[in-house]
Formats: C-alpha cells, sequence, structure tokens
C-alpha cells in the first residue's frame, strides 16, 4: 500500500524529516507517535502533497505510483486522505457543496457516473449517522462555526464519503473531550477495513485506546526512532518520551 | 467622427439642440445651456482633480465617436438571452435608441409609469438634474447636454411594483465608436416600493463609449431596490454617475456590479435629506487583463438619525486597476447616525493593482461609525485542504474566489435577482495564476 523509504524533507532550508522508513500493508493500523517538533505533521503534510517542503532524499510509493510526483488532488483522486489537525473554515463554500465536488473528482477519476443531487443525498445521510452529525451541518459553510469536535467529524464524513485506500489522521484526537473522541473513534473503527490502511499521527496515547493500531512507531527529531505494538504506547505513557529519545541511537557512542 | 469636445460643438448654441428631445422645451434648453457652457469651460476631469486621481481620460479625450447609430439588429432570441431575468418588466434600448418591439411593458398597474426617457420630458421637469453637480464632473455636464434616451420610472404613492423593471441596454457593435448618453430617472412617491436593474452589455468587441446618468428621488417611506450590472465590451468605456435624493423613512438599495469594459467609472451618491432615512451601497468588481475600474461612492447623512451600510469587494487579476474611494460624511446635525463602509479586494496575481481609501468625514459628535478595507490573496491552506479533497487547483481558486465575491450577493434579498446575478459571476471569474 505504502512505503517510505529513507524520507528527507526540509522547510525553508531547515531539515525536518531525517530518513524516515514506514511500510504500510493493505488493512493495517500504524500510530505515529512523538513529542512536539518531531516531524509528525511534516510527515503528513509531505503524504498529502501540501506545497512549501523540499523532499532532499528518499522515495514514497502508494499503490506501485511515486506519490511524490504526484499533486495534492491526484494523489486524493487515487485514495490518499488527510484527516486535517486543524480543519480550516470556509466561508461561503457550503458544505455539501464540497463533498459532492470532492466524491466526484474521486469517481471521475475512477471513470464512474457523477453522483446528481439526490443520489449524493441518499449517500450522505447515511453516512452522517456514522459520525452522529445533523443533516443542517450540510447546509452551512466548510465548517463554519463548528465546535472542534464537529470539524473533527466533519473529517471523519469526508473520509467515510471518500472510502480512501489509506487515511492519514493528523492529530485527530487534538481538542476533543471524551464523548467527542468517542465518536469520532467509532467512525473511524468502522471504516476499518482489510483493504484500507489509517496512519494515524498523535501525541497521546489516549486515542489508541478507542483505535487499536497495529503497530506502533516513535518518531523523534525526523526519524523513526522505535517500533513495536501497541504496548509500546503503554510503556510511552508512563515513561514518558524521554525514555526513547534520550537513549543514545544505534552506532552512536555516548 | 469626432472628438467627444468636437460632438459638442454643433450645439454651440441653444438653438441647435433643437434637434435634440425636447428641444422645444424652454426649462431643457436653460438646462443644456449651462451643462454646454460648463463643458465648454470644463472640459473632461483630469488627473489632477483629487477625485480623478488615478483614472485618466486622455485616451478617451482622443478617441473619436460617433452619435449616429446605423444598421442596429438585435435578434429578440439575443435579447432573450441576455436579459437578466425572465419575470420582469423589461425596457430595451439598443445603441441609444428605444426598441419598443423588445420592450415589455404590458400589464403594468396602474399608477406606474415605465416609459423611454425621450417621450416623458414633460414629467420630470421638477426633477431632472437636481441630484447632479453639474460643475462636478464634466461627463455629467456632457450628458446633461446630449441627452437622448434612458428610462422614466415613476411609482406613485402606496403602490408596491410586483415585478422588477429590467433596463436592458446593448450595444450591437453595428456601429463603430458609438458614443451615447444615456439619462434615467426613477422617482418613488410616498410609501411606493419597486426594484429597478440596469443592465449594460456589450454584444461585440468594438470600442464604444456609455455615458450614463441615473437619478433616483425617494420620497417618504418609499423603497428602491436598485441594481446595476455593467457588462460592456472589452474595449467600450462605460462612465456612470448614480445619484439619489432620499425623503424621511425611505430606504435605497444599491448593488453595483462592474464586469467589463476596458476603462469603467461609478460615482455613486446618496443624500440622506430625511430622518429614519437608510442607504445600502454594496458592489462588486471582477477584473481582469488591462482593465481599469474605478468606484467612487459618497453618502450624505445630513440630518439626525439616519443609516447607511456600504460593501464592496473587488477582485483583481492580470494587470488590471481598481480603484474604490468610498466617501461617508456625517454633516452637523447629523446626530445619532449608524453607518459603516468597508471594502475587501482578493488579488490573483503580481501584475493587479488596487487602490483603496475609505474615508469618512464626522462633523456630528454622537456617531456610531466604522470603516475600513483590506487588500488579500487567496488563503493558501483553504487551497489545500480543497486540493487534498480532489479538487483540482483551478476550481478550487475559483471556488475560492466566487465565495469571497458572494458575500456582496448575499446581502440581495430578492432569490431571482441573487440567484441570477450569481449565474454571471460565475461565467466572468478571473480564474487566477499560480
Amino acid at each position: 500500500m505504502l512505503e517510505i523509504k529513507n524520507l528527507h524533507a526540509s522547510v525553508d532550508g531547515k531539515d525536518i524529516l531525517k530518513g524516515i522508513n514506514l511500510t504500510v500493508k493493505p488493512g493495517q493500523v500504524h500510530a505515529i507517535m512523538g513529542p512536539n517538533g518531531a516531524g509528525k505533521s511534516t510527515l503528513s503534510n509531505v503524504l498529502a502533497g501540501r506545497d512549501g517542503y523540499e523532499i532532499t532524499q528518499g522515495s514514497v510509493v502508494f499503490k506501485d505510483e511515486d506519490l511524490l510526483d504526484l499533486e495534492a488532488e491526484e494523489r486524493a483522486r487515487r485514495g490518499v486522505f488527510l484527516a486535517f489537525q486543524y480543519p480550516v473554515e470556509i466561508h461561503g463554500v457550503s458544505n455539501i457543496y464540497l463533498l459532492k465536488a470532492a466524491v466526484n473528482a474521486v469517481r471521475e477519476h475512477q471513470g464512474l457516473d457523477e453522483l446528481d443531487a439526490m443520489d449524493f443525498l441518499t449517500l450522505v445521510r447515511e453516512k452522517l449517522q456514522l459520525v452522529k452529525m445533523n443533516e443542517e451541518f450540510l447546509y452551512r459553510g466548510v465548517n463554519e462555526g463548528f465546535s472542534g469536535g464537529e470539524k473533527k467529524r466533519n473529517e471523519i464524513l469526508q473520509m467515510a464519503l471518500l472510502e480512501p485506500a489509506l487515511a492519514i489522521l493528523d492529530e485527530t484526537d487534538s481538542g476533543l473531550d471524551i464523548d467527542a473522541l468517542k465518536t469520532v473513534s467509532e467512525g473511524v473503527n468502522a471504516l476499518r477495513s482489510q483493504d484500507r490502511s489509517i496512519v494515524m499521527i498523535t501525541h497521546y496515547q489516549r486515542l489508541l485506546d478507542y483505535i487499536v493500531p497495529d503497530f506502533v512507531h516513535v518518531l523523534s527529531d525526523g526519524q523513526i526512532v522505535k517500533s513495536g505494538d501497541k504496548e509500546l504506547a503503554k510503556e510511552l505513557e508512563s515513561k514518558g518520551y524521554s525514555w526513547v529519545t534520550d537513549a543514545p541511537k544505534a552506532g552512536q557512542t555516548a | 467622427m469626432k472628438q467627444l469636445r468636437e460632438l459638442v460643438t454643433p450645439f454651440a448654441s441653444v438653438a441647435e439642440t433643437s434637434a435634440l428631445p425636447g428641444g422645444d422645451l424652454p426649462w431643457l434648453q436653460t438646462l443644456r445651456q449651462q451643462a454646454l457652457t460648463q463643458f465648454s469651460s470644463a472640459g473632461l476631469p483630469s488627473k489632477k482633480e483629487e477625485d480623478w486621481k488615478y483614472t485618466s481620460l486622455w485616451e478617451l479625450s482622443q478617441q473619436a465617436f460617433t452619435h449616429d447609430a446605423v444598421n442596429t439588429t438585435i435578434a429578440a432570441e439575443q435579447c432573450e438571452k441576455l436579459a437578466l431575468l425572465d419575470d420582469a418588466y423589461r425596457i430595451v434600448i439598443i445603441d441609444g435608441e428605444y426598441v419598443a418591439d423588445l420592450s415589455q411593458l404590458d400589464g403594468l398597474p396602474s399608477g406606474v409609469t415605465v416609459q423611454p426617457f425621450s417621450t416623458s420630458l414633460a414629467f420630470v421637469e421638477q426633477q431632472l438634474g437636481q441630484q447632479v453637480a453639474l460643475d462636478k464632473v464634466g461627463l455629467t455636464a456632457l450628458n446633461t447636454l446630449l441627452m437622448k434616451e434612458g428610462v422614466m420610472v415613476h411609482v406613485a404613492t402606496e403602490i408596491v411594483l410586483d415585478k422588477p423593471i429590467g433596463l436592458l441596454v446593448i450595444n450591437s457593435g453595428a456601429t463603430t465608436n458609438l458614443a451615447t448618453h444615456l439619462r434615467n430617472m426613477i422617482v418613488l412617491d410616498a410609501n411606493a416600493q419597486a426594484t429597478v436593474v440596469e443592465h449594460y452589455a456589450g454584444v461585440g468587441d468594438g470600442v464604444y463609449f456609455n455615458n450614463v446618468v441615473s437619478e433616483v428621488v425617494l420620497a417618504e417611506q418609499a423603497e428602491l431596490f436598485h441594481y446595476k450590472l455593467q457588462q460592456e465590451s472589452h474595449h467600450a468605456f462605460h462612465v456612470a454617475t448614480i445619484a439619489a435624493r432620499q425623503a424621511a423613512g425611505s430606504q435605497w438599495h444599491t448593488q453595483n456590479i462592474t464586469l467589463g469594459g476596458k476603462l469603467s467609472r461609478n460615482d455613486v451618491h446618496s443624500r440622506l435629506e430625511g430622518e429614519q432615512s437608510h442607504t445600502t451601497m454594496d458592489g462588486l468588481y471582477l477584473l481582469n487583463d488591462e482593465q481599469h475600474a474605478d468606484t467612487h461612492t459618497r453618502i450624505d447623512h445630513l440630518v439626525p438619525n439616519t443609516t447607511s451600510n456600504e460593501l464592496y469587494k473587488g477582485v483583481l487579476d492580470d494587470r488590471c486597476h481598481g480603484i474604490f474611494n468610498g466617501k461617508v460624511i456625517v454633516h452637523k446635525d447629523a446626530q445619532n447616525t449608524d453607518s459603516n463602509q468597508y471594502n475587501h479586494n482578493l488579488l490573483l496575481s503580481r501584475g493587479c493593482a488596487i487602490d483603496t481609501k475609505p474615508e469618512m468625514e464626522i462633523y456630528a459628535d454622537d456617531v456610531k461609525c466604522g470603516h475600513g478595507s483590506t487588500v488579500g490573496q487567496l488563503d493558501m491552506d483553504q487551497l489545500f485542504f480543497l486540493r487534498a479533497r480532489g479538487l483540482d487547483e483551478v476550481t478550487a481558486r475559483s471556488l475560492l474566489t466566487h465565495a469571497f465575491a458572494e458575500d456582496v450577493l448575499e446581502r440581495i434579498p430578492s432569490e431571482s435577482i441573487r440567484q441570477a446575478l450569481s449565474a454571471v459571476i460565475e461565467q466572468c471569474l478571473p480564474r487566477g495564476h499560480k
């Protein structure tokens, strides 16, 4: 599904990612944890195709294609989905317009007919239930005046509609209270399937109680310094990030 | 063909103006004489004048024009296609001439008059020219001297008009370098309500000059929804002055949308002369290529307890130049004035320029006033978000641009007019470059 090899990226000449290696197979859920400034958001932005990052070394292959060679919209249409840490508000563009345009962009790429207004409404009503959202949200501006929890639910609604092959959830738990976290997690869990991969980026272990990962990686200073299963997250929670980040890296002398 | 100054010379004496509509009316002869004297001495405004600092009429003044339209033919079908609204009274002027066949004025309620200006002169004697100053802008003097056609709307006391009135002014492109001087007059008596849409459209791609003056007189409690859509050809010169006088409790809601023209200039002016009167002065300019569009607005709060609301937005692309200069004047006696004025601009390329200057002059001490302007670019986070959802860059940019512009249209209460204008704008949105 996704194969990241020795990925180096910099912003304004400053190196942020310093050799990431990660393989994600279909159906797997990977959690990437790490302290602030480790490069977690840079990794998700680079994978989604945001401008402003320079890839200095390495490669990313997604379903046998060079992902880094594609524009952000081309990645989205091929099934890469980024759930934003801070979903933007767009005044003047209704939520339903965006959702329909997004779904039809993917369908067009897949060689399917566009959904008309009626068919789309049927589909979106079904997905709304998944994230416990009211239909009224469809007719407001994109995320306009939404609470933090509503914005994140709206992201998962988009994921449910677009049915991506690879979903990258960037700090989806940030700014959520327990109830909202449960709703969002249930939405994500319902979307887990054997041909969909999920990469969760998070600072806290808490999210992993709700969305249980197959693998946990610790990102520190632009590299994955430790990998393991879900037990690793629990160990991190009790010992803190310094437990892995301060340990001398292999090959280094203290 | 002659330059504008020379076009005036045949009328060097009042006797010569008898060839123009109403030439035999003494009061009109007097008015035209004043206009002639004014134009002869002052001519076209120059960049030395503060109000014309950013707009040069040099090219206009050097251009040769004619007043004689030839071979005008616009098919009913084409006219229908251009018309903004289906369900509306319509008065059509093509190349400066009223076209009865394409107009639709059947079923007007009694007490409502909508007719070509040329046949309405007897009605307008009391009010014509009262709303505009001849000495301010040479173009108004030129219009007053040479005006031939336009529309006269009169709505009598208490009448609420059931449908909008559309004024459709078309330049067919049949006459090269045609100059027209249109004069519109809208008079609403007490408690009357009407909607008027002025629509200027160029069919061809030729050079021509449209010089428009619209005067509005609102009696007590009258309410006018007044829209102007300018879609002239890309080589046209379009100059318009729209001026209203408002009595107590009256409301004037204007929307001024500039899409076409090589050079355009709008002067919009309201005088709030009666208490509890209100002006909404909104507008939108969408410019690209090398278009030059200058908007000057002025709102005079003359008495206590009046309100005004102004929002102009601009979207600029390529190498165009936009100018917004809005002036709100709260006069000495105008206590309790509530006024706000905003101008926001979206720049889509590095080559375009905007000069924006919202101004307030306040001479009363108990007022609530706010104003401001912004100049910005598309939000990169929003753009990335849309692209990350599969929308291509061009679509994403145009969606965000449309959303920016749509803000102004949202203030239009009539859904049919809002939708019609929104559809036109959708077609004309500059796409923007990376």
